[in-house]
């Protein structure tokens, strides 16, 4: 029991529908196609890649915002896939998510009282006078003021807002919070006050994140494993010390020589691995291996047989048909 | 030593409870609207506007209906003709004598005696003196306009004697304050029943577009697909009826034209536009992440759509239902132009401004009195809804 993951996700599909013409077959974007993996409770997941690689659909379709198209998203042993809304609103308390652009997350025409109480009026917790005290304690632990809950959002800097949409996410107690991108719309200056925040909150309260990201020097930082994704696709998923030394699949390799080394020396020595070309739509991917247009080691077989995620080291999983060897 | 740069003790330091209590929402908006002048001077007039309209009509002592066809096309201001001392007359430019006092109080039309078609003279009697009007210089078709000595197309005689016709003095029309119209009724208290008529129309298409353009809208923007076709659908069918063909289909339903035919033909046509622009706001609000993270709290849709998305879509809320108002009015007074609308005797201000037309060029305040009704109101809803849009929106707040 005790090694019961918090979260678990498997085959996860989230497909969009294209605007169908009148009578064109319609074509389905894959922005999550079969992503399984599972969070141990306590643990810090992060997911990394490109833009419109899907990692913000599956972090938007766990906590359920999308419908999935497909798979399994088992939470403390329930299958909360397919629950209708009104039997999803016990897991709406244990799952929640910060958002990345503080400025839109944030409703501009309520007062920071109402935004963080607002969980309080939906499960209705309590009366208004617990409720003004909860929010008067989040207030103080994610480093804001009291009489700040009378104020309106955009009297607050950005890092600010991001305290509070943090508070809000905090207001129903969850076990399970996703981060997606939580400091990439911050000042550079500010993001390693938030990521500390989130670091000293798990430990408090022992929460649970799935983090996303593409600063890949931050998310080295927070999480304990980390997930590869590549057009829909998980391609890599290895703790996290594992995988900045010994990144396994191509395109992980390449991800990795982009991180900039503050270092000129050390900079001119080092190979950065250029990919070639652009991200192949998500409507049309490329068959076999989805990486294989831009991989630099494709092999005739990758366009023809699509590699499984598997373990290549304990606790190293990897998509690539070079490591059959 | 300094003492600015001492460190303070947390517990000397304000509590919540010692600063600024926080306004409510509303609180804000309205400390917000009062410094904008122009938007309470809005305000203040269509309060008063609404306050005319409601009392008004209670203090006047002719009803809207009353006819006094000898009084008919009185103007607001009397030139006043002195006949002999402490006897003064208005001459209507219908060639009519009536009887004034001194301070532009009217006393009643002068009795007439003798009405000389052929010879164009009007004997009158007043006050035991004979007065003969004669208007025989005045233009006949095809002859040249000739004047008296005084510089006038008519004559008049007091018991035979010429008097001077250059009036005295020019006064207020103290017993009609806005004059009569040509059937000889108050145009005060036609224009304020007029007012009640059109406010009335105004306060409809407000309501109908509050309440189910608002909805409709707003449920049709967040379910989205198919729902969402279906129900703007509708719109498009209810909006390519032409007006005039759903008034006149709902007479023949109802039975008669009249102010509910009006208030029943607004309220099935005015919430339309409504409809479409709170489902176009909605539609790009409801991908905003605020909406989202409320979804993730478990939020039910009407929570979503009350709390969230329409208090953020109010703004334009606001200023089309600002809007609706005056256009609201300005079909009604269309429809009672061509004769769907009210029925005589009431009085809307368009009837009244139809009525006006005919006599444009003799008696043009008839006019211009319900025009400028019609103005003062329509710039006081579009000042307020200018004030209201600027109010509402908290990140214009100084």
């Amino acid at each position: 029991m005790a090694d019961m993951p918090l979260v678990e996700v498997k085959n996860l599909k989230k497909y969009f529908t294209k605007e169908k013409g009148l009578f064109a077959k319609p074509q389905y974007i894959k922005a999550v196609d079969d992503v399984s993996f599972s969070i141990a409770k306590g643990e810090t997941l992060g997911l990394v890649g490109e833009s419109g690689c899907g990692k913000s659909t599956t972090g938007r379709t766990i906590i359920r915002l999308y419908e999935p198209t497909a798979g399994q998203i088992i939470f403390e042993g329930t299958d909360i896939a397919k629950l209708p809304e009104k039997k999803l609103m016990p897991y709406r308390r244990d799952m929640q998510m910060i958002f990345q652009d503080p400025y839109a997350s944030l409703d501009s025409r309520m007062t920071v009282a109402d935004i963080i109480g607002e969980a309080f009026d939906i499960h209705k917790l309590g009366s208004a006078a617990e409720k003004a005290e909860v929010v008067a304690t989040l207030l103080d632990r994610v480093g804001l003021k009291r009489e700040h809950a009378s104020r309106y959002p955009h009297e607050f800097s950005g890092g600010q807002r991001q305290r509070i949409g943090i508070a809000r996410a905090l207001a129903v107690r969850p076990k399970f919070i996703i981060c997606d991108e939580p400091i990439s719309a911050l000042d550079v200056s500010i993001q390693a006050q938030a990521v500390n925040m989130l670091e000293d909150l798990q430990k408090e309260l022992g929460l649970t994140y799935l983090f996303i990201a593409h600063d890949l020097s931050m998310v080295k930082h927070i999480s304990n494993r980390i997930g590869v994704m590549y057009l829909g696709k998980l391609v890599e998923l290895a703790p996290s010390g594992e995988l900045y030394a010994q990144p396994l699949h191509p395109y992980t390799q390449a991800l990795l020589s982009a991180i900039p080394v503050p270092d000129p020396a050390k900079a001119e020595e080092k190979q950065r691995i250029m990919l070639e070309g652009e991200v192949p739509s998500p409507l049309n991917p490329p068959s076999g291996c989805r990486f294989c247009t831009r991989c630099q080691y494709r092999m005739p077989r990758c366009q023809e047989e699509e590699p499984q995620l598997r373990e290549v080291a304990p606790g190293h999983f990897a998509a690539c048909h070079l490591l059959d060897r | 030593m300094n003492e600015k740069w001492k460190k303070v003790d947390r517990s000397s330091m304000p509590t919540a409870e010692d600063t600024r209590p926080g306004l409510t929402y509303w609180q804000d908006v309205w400390r917000r609207f009062r410094k904008n002048w122009l938007a309470m001077a809005g305000l203040v007039l269509v309060i008063l506007i609404a306050l005319l309209a409601v009392i008004g009509p209670m203090f006047s002592p002719y009803s809207y209906a009353d006819q006094q066809l000898e009084l008919s096309n009185l103007p607001p201001r009397l030139a006043i003709t002195k006949l002999s001392d402490g006897l003064y007359a208005y001459v209507h430019k219908e060639f009519k004598l009536i009887q004034v006092s001194e301070d532009g109080d009217v006393l009643g039309p002068v009795k007439l005696i003798d009405d000389d078609l052929v010879l164009r003279t009007r004997t009158y009697e007043l006050d035991g003196k004979e007065i003969k009007f004669d208007y025989s210089l005045a233009n006949k078709k095809g002859n040249k306009q000739k004047f008296s000595d005084y510089g006038y197309n008519y004559r008049i005689f007091v018991d035979g004697k010429e008097i001077d016709p250059t009036p005295v003095k020019t006064t207020q029309n103290k017993t009609f304050v806005l004059g009569t119209d040509r059937l000889g009724r108050d145009m005060w208290t036609r224009t304020l029943y007029g007012a009640r008529i059109s406010l009335s129309v105004g306060v409809v298409a407000a309501l109908v577009n509050m309440i189910i353009g608002v909805i409709y809208g707003g449920i049709a923007g967040y379910e989205g697909g198919m729902i969402d076709n279906v129900m703007m659908r509708i719109v498009d069918l209810i909006n390519s009826i032409p007006l005039m063909l759903i008034v006149i289909l709902l007479m023949v339903v109802i039975g008669k034209s009249g102010f509910g035919t009006i208030i029943v033909t607004i309220g099935l046509v005015y919430w339309v536009s409504m409809a479409r622009q709170v489902r176009g706001q909605v539609l790009s609000l409801k991908e905003q992440e605020y909406v989202l993270a409320a979804r993730t709290l478990g939020a039910s849709k009407s929570r979503i759509i009350m709390r969230h998305l329409i208090p953020n879509a109010l703004g334009p809320i606001v200023v089309s239902m600002t809007m609706s108002i005056p256009n609201a009015i300005f079909t009604e007074s269309f429809l009672s132009f061509v004769g769907l609308g009210v029925s005589a005797p009431q009085a809307s201000w368009g009837t009244l401004a139809n009525d006006a037309l005919g006599a444009i060029r003799s008696f043009p305040y008839q006019l211009i009195i319900p025009s400028v009704a019609i103005a003062i109101t329509m710039f006081a809803f579009n000042f307020v809804g200018d004030g209201l849009r600027d109010a509402l929106d908290p990140r214009l707040r100084k």
